[in-house]
């Protein structure tokens, strides 16, 4: 069920800062904190110096929405859509995507696309593509409902969080590893299919 | 036919072991098989147990295998000749040359249509405040800031109201809404043409 005071704990519990520590709850102490804090860690990751053979490591920014009121499963889908495309594509996908997570996912794009400017040290805003982008469960409260015959039922309130790393440079070509067949490939194969039809009862 | 036939006879048979089993008795011991043939096993009473009483009714609805890989696969992302459940991009989305917005193929630009929406608004605003909310019986004519009447008979100004917006008219509102695109424009000089935008 809903715990309506639960709120009056989540602003010192949101990265685990307690401010102050000596004075509230002892229950503060041992509670977990409600939000992911391991994916964004890597944005603090301090990397040693280049070799001069090495190549460039591209910068990258990690950005996280959490605790959206939509379900983890159905926000996958729209996580894996814009995975391998560049910014401004993603973007515009996600603008005719007909889902409630696909607002939430490009407002956590362009957040993302922001902070690579102004902390990650990227130079053009358009020069980035999604390297990494998915969803995790969040907060589940559970609600009672009603069937026939006297029987009761779970109702569960999903929350999703939403992950995505967004590098700077070019996407790969594909990312999915498709393989679509080049338009002359294509046309040999409907011709294969169109030869090996068969008139039924005949030789 | 057959059935009936053999219990008929099994009728009989039964008949005849009761009446000689009333007339002469059991036949003596020293006949009987050493053997027992078709003995039943002795039916031991079962402990009450409340599974009799209620069986499987509280564990009704529940898996009875495990569900197989290719089967939540299948779930998770259907077929790709039937149903595919994940989302395809889109490559019907094109560029609006006036705003520089996306839209789709076949469908408005979003933007444009929000502009316009947003300039209709405040021009029925003007008339609201100019004509009130009577019924519309008259023509209205929208001038904007620093555009003079079309010069016309004293005729065509016969119940047409003229509303003043104070603002410039904005680049995409042209003045002759009226000329149809795909006629080509006449090359007659003996009507003037009235403000082309």
């Amino acid at each position: 069920m809903f715990n309506p005071f639960k709120n009056i704990f989540v602003s010192n519990l949101k990265y685990n800062q307690c401010n102050n520590f000596h004075t509230n709850s002892l229950h503060l102490a041992w509670t977990k904190a409600t939000a992911p804090k391991s994916f964004i860690q890597n944005n603090k990751k301090i990397y040693p110096p280049q070799q001069i053979d090495e190549p460039t490591r591209p910068a990258f920014v990690c950005h996280q929405k959490t605790n959206i009121k939509y379900s983890p499963d159905k926000l996958w889908y729209v996580a894996c859509l814009i995975r391998g495309m560049t910014v401004d594509e993603a973007l515009k996908q996600l603008s005719f995507v007909n889902k409630k997570g696909a607002l939430f996912v490009k407002e956590a794009v362009l957040e993302a696309q922001e902070m690579a400017i102004k902390d990650h040290n990227v130079e053009f805003k358009s020069n980035l593509w999604v390297a990494e982008s998915f969803s995790g469960k969040g907060m589940v409260f559970k609600g009672i409902r009603r069937h026939a015959r006297g029987r009761l039922g779970e109702v569960r309130y999903k929350y999703s969080h939403y992950f995505v790393r967004l590098e700077e440079g070019k996407p790969p070509t594909d990312y999915y590893k498709r393989k679509p067949l080049l338009p002359s490939n294509q046309l040999q194969d409907w011709l294969e299919q169109m030869r090996r039809r068969k008139i039924t009862n005949s030789y | 036919m057959f059935p009936r036939f053999i219990q008929v006879v099994q009728h009989l048979k039964n008949l005849e072991r009761s009446i000689l089993l009333s007339l002469f008795g059991h036949p003596p011991k020293e006949l009987a098989l050493a053997v027992s043939v078709n003995q039943q096993p002795k039916p031991t009473p079962k402990p009450f147990s409340i599974h009799d009483l209620i069986g499987d009714g509280f564990l009704l609805a529940v898996p009875k295998f495990r569900r197989t890989v290719e089967k939540r696969l299948n779930r998770k992302f259907g077929w790709p000749e039937y149903v595919w459940k994940p989302f395809v991009p889109k490559t019907n989305l094109k560029t609006c040359h006036e705003c520089g917005h996306h839209h789709e193929q076949g469908r408005l630009c979003g933007n444009c249509y929000k502009n316009i929406g947003k300039e209709t608004k405040e021009i029925q605003g003007e008339i609201l405040k100019k004509l009130g909310n009577g019924p519309i019986e008259q023509d209205v004519i929208v001038l904007y800031e620093g555009e003079t009447l079309p010069d016309q008979q004293k005729e065509f100004w016969n119940g047409k109201r003229i509303v003043e917006m104070k603002k410039e008219r904005p680049q995409w509102f042209s003045k002759n809404l009226l000329q149809k695109s795909t006629q080509q424009p006449s090359k007659s000089t003996d009507v003037k043409p009235t403000d082309l935008a």
